[in-house]
């Protein structure tokens, strides 16, 4: 890349359209949004006001109907889905979404399969990030002998398993009290310090949006406002 | 962990859903298995008479149902004898006795005395019975055995009354499992004079065998030659049936095996729904997906196979004193029908998951989040 180039954004969006049921539900309507590189970012609005599915969208789990998604300068349309997730996003779902049967090292451990690395690579990478998570003393835990706040920890460490240059996290704190839900936000703020990754967090309180560099308000499907952390929104939302 | 260690852990923590399958595969693993050694042995006891006293070839009645109902009569036996390339030939009739409920098919040997040692019998003990003795009689060593009779003891065979004279053995099961008394004492009892149910042939050395095999059935439409174990179905077709019987069921085991697979990972799938959204959300590709649900079948399929393994062979160990085939039941266990419960294993394994598991790998992940 040239000197005097800006370098690409982390999450590009141009003209994202997303219908649902043939059509009757507009998800997306026209969304065009830029995430830069190491920018932590919040999408809020109210429910249904499509902000899910654009997170969704960016995570390649699903295609818009029209319009372009760009992630780290390549185009998802023709990005191979599975390497996509894989290697280059980590997702934070709001239930977690562990496998209940495998412990934590495991579950760590199970986003790794076919990245090359071998046996105890894997495993000495699932302990740095339980310990990065505050969690290499429950390692042999399986998840319904972990807290709430200590399941989505456990999440957040699956989700940097392959070195993510974006975290995706929708809802991270829905299911949380409000002292593990700080946790889990002083956490993201960490992990985008030290790892430098780009984080794009769904939510719909204020509390948590204001974590963010950056809070992106949606409404209907439309983006309608792009607020620096703090500002709050003019429509009252 | 490696990918093994995942599809054992998944198939461990499901323990009732995995019990249930692997019970499945079992018992179609041990069906075959049973009814593989069943009929192998069977057959190869019944290939035995055909090859005791060391014969080139066998001469039976063509297309009877059992070995033991072919009837040949002393025109035919003289006529045999005739040929240039026959050197000897053994007239023996065989007849099935009843002699109790534990015995209900006890084996009579007619041989004339001086063609035993032609016929390769061997005497153990005592004396061979004497040509024209109306009361004499040999058992052999498993029968003398299995009935507690010795040398110089009486036996009822039918309503016969006979002294046990000798004991021998010709080394195979089915003839040390029967008594051998004269050929015309047999043959008067059976009120069968002049027949005889095989004609066991040694030809001359340089003789061409299948030419003179060829000549034989040429000449005589009613009869048929057997040398191989593949030609035995020519003269016993129960056998061909019971072999015939026995691929079928081993086929039904099969399918119905991996209708048990595929129910049960069926309803896996679906429970785990959600699990495999998240394997596929967290980058696994459908390779990979399959790969884990076939994986899970086939360590299933495998353990339900060792566990159908070890059924069959205590299955066959009873069936070993059922009294209808003691006697001329001797187990063998070839190694090919350990290999064919191998390929089942895996055939149901393949079979049952390959359904589910393609169903698996082509949820979408969005929609497999959705599912509750």
């Amino acid at each position: 890349m040239s000197e005097g180039t800006p370098p690409p954004a982390a999450i590009q969006t141009v003209d994202v359209v997303k219908v649902f049921d043939g059509g009757l539900v507009r998800a997306l309507d026209c969304v065009t949004m830029t995430v830069g590189r190491g920018e932590f970012v919040a999408v809020m609005g109210p429910s249904g006001s499509g902000k899910s599915t654009l997170l969704h969208l960016v995570a390649s789990l699903d295609a818009p109907t029209s319009g372009a998604i760009i992630v780290s300068g390549r185009d998802l349309r023709s990005a191979g889905n599975e390497r996509f997730r894989r290697s280059e996003v980590g997702l934070v779902f709001q239930l977690h979404n562990l496998l209940p049967h495998l412990n934590a090292l495991e579950n760590v451990v199970v986003p790794m399969f076919s990245n090359g690395m071998g046996h105890r690579e894997q495993r000495e990478r699932a302990r740095e990030l339980l310990k990065a998570v505050d969690l290499s003393a429950k390692e042999k835990m399986t998840p319904p002998r972990l807290s709430g706040g200590e399941r989505q920890r456990l999440a957040i460490a699956r989700a940097l398993a392959n070195h993510p240059s974006i975290i995706l996290a929708d809802e991270p704190t829905g299911s949380l009290d409000s002292t593990s839900a700080d946790r889990i936000l002083a956490l993201f703020r960490r992990i985008r310090e030290e790892r430098g990754v780009t984080i794009m967090l769904v939510t719909h309180d204020m509390h948590v949006a204001l974590a963010a560099d950056r809070i992106m308000y949606m409404r209907d499907g439309r983006i309608v406002e792009g607020l620096p952390a703090g500002a709050p929104p003019t429509d009252g939302g | 962990m490696s990918f093994f260690a995942l599809i054992a852990r998944n198939v461990f923590t499901r323990k009732l859903r995995s019990s249930l399958t692997g019970v499945a595969v079992a018992i179609a693993i041990m069906t075959v298995v049973a009814l593989g050694v069943l009929t192998h042995s069977l057959r190869l006891t019944a290939i035995s008479v055909l090859r005791t006293g060391e014969a080139d070839f066998t001469v039976a009645q063509k297309g009877v149902s059992d070995v033991v109902y072919s009837a040949m009569d002393d025109a035919q036996v003289e006529r045999l004898k005739s040929y240039p390339g026959v050197d000897s030939l053994i007239g023996v009739l065989i007849a099935v006795a009843k002699l109790d409920s534990n015995h209900p098919f006890f084996l009579e040997l007619g041989i004339p005395p001086d063609q035993l040692a032609n016929f390769g019998v061997q005497v153990l003990d005592g004396t061979a019975y004497d040509p024209t003795a109306t009361d004499q009689v040999m058992l052999g060593y498993r029968a003398a055995d299995d009935l507690h009779k010795t040398v110089g003891d009486r036996i009822t065979i039918d309503t016969a009354d006979f002294r046990v004279v000798g004991i021998y053995t010709v080394g195979n099961v089915f003839g040390d499992s029967a008594s051998m008394l004269p050929l015309t004492t047999l043959q008067g009892l059976e009120r069968k004079p002049g027949s005889v149910t095989l004609a066991f042939v040694k030809v001359k050395p340089g003789t061409d065998i299948a030419a003179l095999r060829a000549s034989i059935e040429k000449d005589n439409p009613a009869v048929a030659t057997v040398r191989t174990e593949s030609e035995f179905g020519r003269v016993d077709r129960n056998l061909s049936l019971i072999s015939a019987a026995n691929v079928a069921t081993s086929i039904l085991a099969l399918v119905i095996g991996a209708i048990g697979v595929m129910n049960t990972t069926v309803m896996s799938v679906f429970e785990r729904t959600r699990e495999f959204g998240v394997l596929r959300a967290v980058g696994w590709t459908r390779a990979r997906v399959v790969g884990l649900v076939m994986g899970e079948a086939v360590l299933i399929s495998l353990a339900g196979a060792a566990v159908g393994l070890a059924m069959g062979y205590v299955a066959i160990r009873l069936i070993e004193h059922v009294p209808q085939v003691v006697g001329v039941f001797q187990p063998d266990y070839p190694a090919s029908i350990f290999g064919r419960a191998l390929g089942m294993a895996f055939g149901m394994a393949f079979i049952g998951a390959f359904y589910p598991a393609v169903r698996a790998a082509l949820l979408e992940p969005m929609e497999a989040l959705r599912h509750e």
